[in-house]
């Protein structure tokens, strides 16, 4: 990966960038799949929690998502779903397969969260 | 972070970068000249700029050399110049300044990036980027840029989009411009909302409300208006400010408080909502100005914006804080319940006082605070609830806030050899007129502790040195039967312009002062009168000393030239005529404490009442002590040093009143 690309990276998510490459580093990303196709990403923060970032929409589970990218439009991004991109496009992603049932309990789970 | 991995090489590659860029920028400010290396240099002029989550775009169309070089009949946008979309990061923006049709020179590091499906294509890491001025009107713009406010459009993008719910692509919703981007000096004092009626808009008036949608990170444009209830400075972690030095009053080295900053301007400001929070300011040299804020502030609104959270307090945590609070509970007008209409007979005005607070502080280098001295008073403003003394020690309760006008008679320093100076306590005896025209059970002068927290400013403590004052106690503290002065109390030298005075009797005190005489009640720690008869003499304690007639000194040393001559090293002078100190302990029999054994020290110089018995002592040469026995004495001013309850002894110290 050329320095460029990684200057690239903090100029455009700023304070996102090195937390998600960390991320990545540790290999903290993990693709969900279940038998129909259908795809969600785990993310293990670096609090230990597990945050679940959405493959079909622009969204994560974790609580600055919801203040600087939903509320105040100040970030484009949470370094989770950052390190989601990135850990995609470096093939970095771990992957699980798991049950129809399982998958929605992830999906479901996190919704609970929010309400 | 891992070892060798991405994230620690991009930490090393942006901490070269910043370095880059804050030489760069020393060099440009040094040499004032754009660089003469022009190979790698794109030249841009802005023709729309918007900022986006944080970032600011800048459409430009690029420009193959210097618009300096070229007339200004040629600098017409061309259609065939390339259009690019330049991103600068918040703080090269904000070191930019810059305005459509502005032209900047971006210097080499940059990146190019070309989207997929998009035709401009985009610069970014703009960080060595440079306005550039195009010479005849350099002085005007100049001007012009100084004066007004810029104002970006932020463009907010859709929650619909940012899901991709409509697949409608590139229809960036455009919004309302709610912001500025501007610094300005931390605290200001004209209200701007008049003048930027767009500022208005984006104000709040609940306090909760912003902290609970910004997160601990702080936030910046949006505003909250809220009333100050109450100014007051607090004692930054450091150190102390300074106390007065001893306690006699004599001509001592005046207080140089040198020591750098060691109070911060505090605020406990109420929203719309009955919600408190303390806010602090900047940091102070001293407490002096904390009157002239109190006046000019307290009870007035003002707006507080880009705020960073200290702490959430709560009761437990910060009784301090918390029994200030209560005093200001409940509020005097109803207030909002969030969620509810606002019909003011809906209002629940039964909550219970708050259980925790926001403290907030500033974050440097942005504006905070802007007090509008030129409106009316909040109808929420609670001034200080000001009561007689008399009224104080009857009071229920414990940590409870109160406000009282006192004379003070006498002062004591705290005596603890570990605690250093600037951190004792001072003892202040004071009292009013509701405490001297009483008679029974209740004393006639109490005493108040000031805690070094308690930030007194430097016209106090001079002034309590020199003379009896007449003090205004905002906010001290009542419980155990004793009044301290801590942190958030604020001890003025005038009556604030807004009090309450419930039945309080603030008349001036007539007539010279009384004490309490000593009787049997009387406790460590207070002053009071003392007459009686002099019972004994005790000789072990008794000596004299030369000092300095005219600094006071007693510290004098011989000559060296002349053996026979005293010499004083703080004025540098030989002491032709020195003044006899005298010290010494007698006992007296007192009719209103009979059982005691009253022990006195009285000092020659103060107390004319024993001046003769004095003079006797140590003009005889062997004196006769009876001679000196059956003297009446009386009234004495002293102050209890102790009282002994089990050899029923009590040791006084004769004073005087200030």
């Amino acid at each position: 990966v050329p320095d460029d690309l990684l200057l690239g990276l903090k100029f455009i998510f700023g304070p996102c960038a090195v937390p998600a490459l960390d991320l990545v580093d540790q290999r903290s990303v993990t693709r969900v799949i279940s038998p129909s196709g259908r795809t969600a990403y785990q993310v293990l923060g670096s609090s230990g929690k597990l945050y679940t970032c959405y493959s079909s929409c622009h969204f994560c589970t974790c609580p600055a998502f919801g203040f600087s990218v939903l509320q105040k439009s100040e970030s484009l991004l949470c370094k989770h779903i950052l390190a989601v991109y990135l850990s995609q496009a470096m093939g970095a992603c771990q992957e699980l397969t798991v049950s129809e049932e399982q998958l929605i309990n992830i999906l479901l789970a996190d919704e609970e969260d929010e309400g | 972070l891992c070892r060798g991995g991405l994230a620690e090489r991009l930490c090393r590659l942006q901490n070269r970068e910043r370095s880059a860029i804050s030489f760069w920028r020393h060099q440009c400010i040094s040499d004032g000249k754009i660089p003469s290396d022009k190979s790698g240099v794109l030249i841009v002029k802005i023709l729309e700029i918007f900022e986006e989550c944080t970032i600011q775009v800048a459409i430009c169309q690029q420009l193959e050399q210097s618009p300096a070089t070229v007339s200004s009949k040629d600098a017409v946008i061309n259609a065939g110049e390339p259009i690019l979309k330049v991103l600068f990061a918040r703080e090269t923006a904000a070191h930019l300044k810059s305005r459509p049709q502005d032209v900047i020179h971006i210097y080499p590091p940059w990146q190019k990036l070309i989207l997929r499906n998009a035709d401009v294509p985009v610069i970014m890491n703009t960080y060595f980027s440079e306005k550039v001025l195009p010479s005849e009107h350099s002085e005007t713009r100049e001007k012009t840029s100084g004066l007004t406010k810029m104002l970006i459009r932020k463009n907010i993008i859709s929650l619909a989009e940012t899901f991709r719910l409509d697949d409608a692509d590139d229809e960036l919703h455009q919004q309302t411009p709610d912001n500025q981007v501007a610094c300005a000096p931390q605290i200001h004092n004209n209200c701007d909302s008049k003048k930027h009626p767009l500022a208005q808009s984006a104000v709040n008036d609940s306090l909760l409300e912003m902290v609970e949608s910004q997160g601990a990170v702080g936030w910046r444009e949006a505003q909250v208006r809220v009333v100050i209830q109450r100014v007051y400075c607090l004692p930054a972690r450091e150190g102390y400010g300074s106390h007065i030095q001893g306690n006699k009053p004599l001509c001592a080295t005046p207080v140089i408080n040198s020591d750098p900053p060691n109070v911060r301007l505090c605020l406990l400001v109420q929203d719309a909502y009955g919600m408190f929070s303390e806010v602090q300011l900047q940091p102070l040299n001293s407490a002096d100005d904390v009157e002239q804020y109190c006046r000019r502030w307290e009870g007035k609104f003002c707006c507080l914006a880009g705020m960073k959270i200290l702490q959430r307090a709560t009761r437990g945590r910060a009784l301090g804080l918390f029994s200030l609070i209560e005093s200001l509970w409940p509020p005097v007008v109803p207030v909002k319940v969030p969620g509810q209409s606002q019909d003011s007979e809906m209002v629940a005005t039964n909550l219970g006082p708050p259980s925790f607070c926001y403290i907030l502080t500033v974050q440097s280098g942005e504006i905070h605070v802007e007090v509008d001295e030129e409106e009316q008073i909040s109808n929420l403003y609670q001034p200080p609830a000001v009561h007689g003394l008399k009224e104080i020690l009857q009071m229920d309760g414990c940590n409870e806030r109160c406000s009282f006008w006192a004379q003070v008679l006498y002062l004591r320093l705290q005596t603890k050899q570990s605690v250093p100076i600037n951190q004792r306590e001072i003892c202040l005896f004071v009292t009013d007129s509701t405490l001297q025209n009483v008679v029974h059970m209740i004393p006639k002068v109490v005493a108040v502790s000031v805690a070094a927290s308690c930030v007194l400013s430097t016209e106090i403590t001079e002034a309590l040195s020199v003379t009896s004052q007449l003090i205004f106690f905002k906010d001290a503290l009542w419980g155990n039967g004793k009044i301290i002065c801590v942190e958030r109390t604020v001890l003025l030298l005038q009556k604030p312009l807004l009090y309450s005075a419930a039945g309080a009797d603030l008349s001036e005190l007539t007539g010279p002062v009384r004490l309490d005489e000593l009787d049997s009640t009387t406790q460590a720690n207070s002053i009071c009168a003392v007459r009686g008869t002099v019972v004994g003499v005790n000789e072990s304690t008794a000596f004299s000393w030369p000092t300095c007639d005219r600094c006071g000194n007693g510290k004098l040393e011989l000559c060296p030239q002349d053996r026979g001559s005293l010499y004083c090293n703080q004025c540098s002078e030989v002491v032709i005529s020195p003044v006899l100190k005298m010290q010494l302990e007698v006992f007296l029999s007192c009719s209103s404490r009979p059982q005691s054994t009253v022990k006195v020290k009285v000092w020659h110089e103060m107390s004319f009442g024993l001046f003769v018995l004095i003079n006797m002592l140590l003009s005889l040469q062997s004196y006769e002590v009876q001679s000196v026995l059956g003297k009446e004495v009386g009234l004495l001013n002293c102050y209890v040093r102790s009282v002994t309850s089990r050899l029923n002894c009590i040791a006084l110290e004769e004073i005087v009143l200030l």
